[in-house]
């Protein structure tokens, strides 16, 4: 294995622990909205983490570009839709939960 | 001749504020840049590539207004959105993982000062990706932020990031 396939090694595991991090706390915030703020930012994260990863093994720039297309995508998604969730929670009057 | 030349720095050519070339020649060129990524440089493919990428430039001229972007503010604000949003997702991750969960969520109100548009929706979704707040809901210019931690100083936070977005956008 050379220099670059223990980087993209260790890009791939600190990804995987964000999407495990964005999991926990899907399941062990207390509402709607906290378990956004995990899903979003957590995985955005480890996504781009795991892109970084696979980026240093890609074949060529085209799938460098691939790769960094599909994150932002999934950085816009992302953001959009909790964005949406959020509003929608908040007109049916989901009450947010506090300590 | 000279005239063509004057007309051609002026803001108006053929009738047309030169910014709408401008955009159309950075947004033709992102356009292909993607064409170009998805097809990994085939060059057989621009026979569709070629029509795809004008149709999304015309629909795209079409759906969102010409809006010119300060490049050197861009670079900046790219820079700080990924330190940001990276230390988002280690904050959240800190506490989805911490064994007493610190969280103390609360529902803040923060005025925005751009104008409504694109530079709003920049700034929406900005939000969402910084550490420990959600934009909620966006209504008359007014943002509601959910926000994980109510301790922390979100309306700093929030204020720094709105400068981006104004600079990105040229206001000042």
């Amino acid at each position: 294995m050379t220099l670059s396939d223990y980087l993209s090694v260790l890009f791939l595991l600190a990804g995987a622990v964000f999407f495990l991090a964005g999991t926990v706390g899907l399941l062990r915030f207390p509402d709607v909205y906290t378990r956004l703020h995990a899903l979003t930012k957590a995985d955005n994260v480890g996504l781009g983490l795991i892109v970084i990863g696979l980026a240093m093994q890609a074949e060529s720039y085209a799938s460098v570009g691939k790769l960094l297309l599909i994150w932002l995508l999934v950085l816009l998604a992302g953001s959009s839709i909790s964005h949406l969730i959020a509003k929608k929670a908040l007109q049916k009057g989901v009450r947010m939960w506090r300590r | 001749m000279c005239q063509v030349k004057k007309a051609f720095l002026s803001e108006y050519f053929l009738g047309v504020p030169r910014e709408i070339y401008l955009t159309f020649l950075t947004r033709g060129l992102l356009f292909s840049l993607i064409w170009w990524a998805l097809t990994n440089g085939d060059l057989s493919s621009w026979v569709i590539g070629g029509p795809a990428v004008m149709l999304a430039l015309i629909v795209s001229m079409l759906l969102i207004p010409s809006t010119p972007l300060v490049w050197r503010a861009g670079v900046k604000f790219v820079f700080l959105f990924m330190l940001r949003s990276l230390m988002g997702g280690i904050d959240v991750a800190w506490r989805a993982f911490h064994p007493r969960l610190p969280i103390e969520p609360d529902l803040i109100e923060y005025p925005l000062q751009l104008p409504p548009g694109v530079a709003q929706v920049v700034m929406v979704n900005t939000v969402s990706l910084l550490p420990g707040t959600l934009s909620a809901e966006l209504h008359d210019s007014v943002l509601k932020v959910h926000v994980l931690d109510g301790q922390s100083d979100v309306k700093t936070e929030l204020m720094v990031v709105e400068k981006h977005v104004r600079r990105l956008f040229g206001l000042t």
